[in-house]
């Protein structure tokens, strides 16, 4: 009898947390019809929006996975004195509210700032928000992913005659792959969702600097369709990410179980 | 069973605090981001929720649970009104733009003409938000459009802009009068010629779906006053020219 009531409880509860989390972008769908939402997407306003994400991400992501993924492959293999306190630096903007992160990055790289450089109100500034907090959540996996490489492995290349940089890029990054994929595909979904550092280091202008999530902010008092129809496009790129992300993990998985019978012919 | 016991003795609490209370209810006042150093210092007793008048007014539109809405002009609240969202609105009070540098000036800019140099940095509203209409407004009766080119950002409000000019990040920007004064060894003031200067009215009205009504009319009444007019004026808002 307990155990009916329990398994009774937990359905309850797990319809309801489905119904709460499904339900905001059902509505979404609901209001803005197929039509309506292929109409807008030449709306100049999200065709900029479109744009000017789309180049600030790729950007962006590019610049986490050159400086990011180097950096999470010392921190995995090396240890020394301060490792903890320097991935702590690396994860503090994870955890940072957006919008301090904004404020810190206009002190630092603003006119009055710092380094006094003129990067605000650019795409440039945009471009640093969005790497400023989507970056660690990729290092942060891709850590984990350097460590979860058989060292054995990475030896076995240095014994035959491979340099450092060539084990790096010929074996580790490989045998890493998958978890570098999902840490990749979570950065990037972060950072096209970014908004507060944005709006407050690179401000909000239609085609310069109005990401999609601006455009968003933007519209909500002048045009609720085109909020809506903004907001569809980024649920269904966002879901493409999630789809990206689990097919990834599995490739992970079966890297793993297959890991000794294929890497070392990769390696030449 | 013991834990229930003591949620009932703080529910208990809670409401016998809230009925001590009974004699003043506590307003929910959305207002233009442009009163919120004014407002409070009239009355510190209500709860405040200050942006941009547009963005306020989307939100009572959405239902928000407002009380008094009070708009840095009076086409929002007419509009809201003509939606039978809130009550006829009052003329509040009135204001003046003006245009502000940060005290560096590093753009050397000594009047509105030399917006036009080129790689200024002028940072407006949007043009929904009452300021980012007004600053529209002026341009258009200076014959100044074109320098609508050396717009860097469209804020959500009056603050926003106030901000990137005052961290000197922004070489201008259009503010009203009484926000420019609220950060005086921040900014430059440089005031409109006279004939450009936009009528800036502040529209107030209650919330139709206030559930205190009684009490919102009182504090609308309460703002038009001969007390609170006086700290309006004080703060350097215009005094009431339309009688409400």
């Amino acid at each position: 009898m307990r155990r009916v009531a329990f398994f009774a409880a937990a359905l309850v509860a797990t319809l309801t947390t489905l119904g709460f989390l499904v339900l905001p972008v059902v509505a979404i769908f609901t209001h803005v019809s197929p039509v309506t939402l292929v109409r807008q997407l030449s709306n100049p306003v999200v065709d900029d929006a479109l744009v000017v994400s789309a180049k600030t991400t790729f950007l962006a992501q590019a610049l986490v996975l050159l400086l990011g993924t180097p950096t999470a492959y010392l921190l995995a293999t090396r240890r020394f004195r301060g490792r903890s306190l320097v991935v702590t630096a690396v994860e503090l903007p994870l955890v940072l509210p957006p919008a301090v992160a904004g404020i810190g990055l206009l002190v630092a790289f603003g006119r009055m700032g710092l380094l006094h450089t003129s990067v605000p109100f650019t795409q440039t500034a945009v471009t640093l928000a969005v790497a400023f907090v989507s970056g660690p959540l990729y290092v942060r996996a891709a850590i984990a992913a350097f460590e979860a490489v058989d060292p054995a492995l990475v030896d076995a290349a240095r014994t035959l005659g491979a340099g450092p940089a060539r084990t790096f890029l010929r074996v580790a990054v490989p045998l890493a792959g998958g978890g570098l994929a999902a840490g990749e595909a979570l950065a990037f979904a972060r950072g096209l969702g970014e908004f507060g550092a944005t709006i407050m280091f690179a401000g909000s202008l239609q085609h310069v600097t109005q990401t999609l999530p601006l455009a968003i902010y933007a519209a909500f008092d002048v045009d609720f369709d085109v909020t809506l129809a903004i907001g569809g496009v980024l649920v269904l790129i966002s879901a493409a990410v999630l789809v990206a992300l689990k097919l990834a993990t599995s490739w992970t998985l079966s890297l793993q179980t297959s890991g000794f019978r294929f890497a070392p012919s990769t390696s030449n | 069973m013991r834990r229930l016991g003591v949620l009932v003795l703080v529910a208990g609490a809670i409401a016998a605090g809230s009925a001590s209370a009974a004699g003043h209810v506590t307003l929910t006042v959305y207002a233009a981001s442009s009163l919120t150093d004014v407002l409070p210092r009239v009355d510190p007793g209500e709860r405040y929720s200050f942006g941009g008048s547009n963005t306020l007014a989307a939100q009572i539109t959405q239902g928000a649970p407002a009380d008094i809405f009070a708009s840095a002009n009076l086409t929002i609240p007419e509009q809201l009104y003509a939606k039978g969202l809130v009550t006829r609105p009052y003329v509040l009070t009135h204001n003046t733009l003006v245009l502000i540098l940060p005290r560096a000036n590093p753009a050397r800019i000594h009047s509105v003409t030399d917006l036009r140099k080129p790689d200024v940095k002028i940072v407006i509203a949007g043009p929904a938000v009452p300021v980012g209409a007004y600053t529209l407004q002026v341009l258009k009766t200076m014959r100044m459009t074109d320098v609508l080119d050396n717009v860097v950002s469209r804020e959500a409000d009056v603050r926003d802009v106030l901000a990137k000019v005052a961290l000197g990040e922004a070489d201008a920007g259009f503010v009203y009068a009484t926000d420019a004064r609220t950060v005086p060894k921040k900014v430059t003031v440089l005031r409109l010629p006279v004939w450009a200067r936009p009528n800036v009215a502040y529209g107030i009205a209650v919330v139709a779906a206030s559930k205190h009504r009684a009490a919102a009319t009182a504090y609308l009444k309460m703002l038009l006053g001969k007390r609170a007019q006086t700290t309006f004026r004080s703060y350097g808002f215009l005094p009431r020219r339309t009688p409400g």
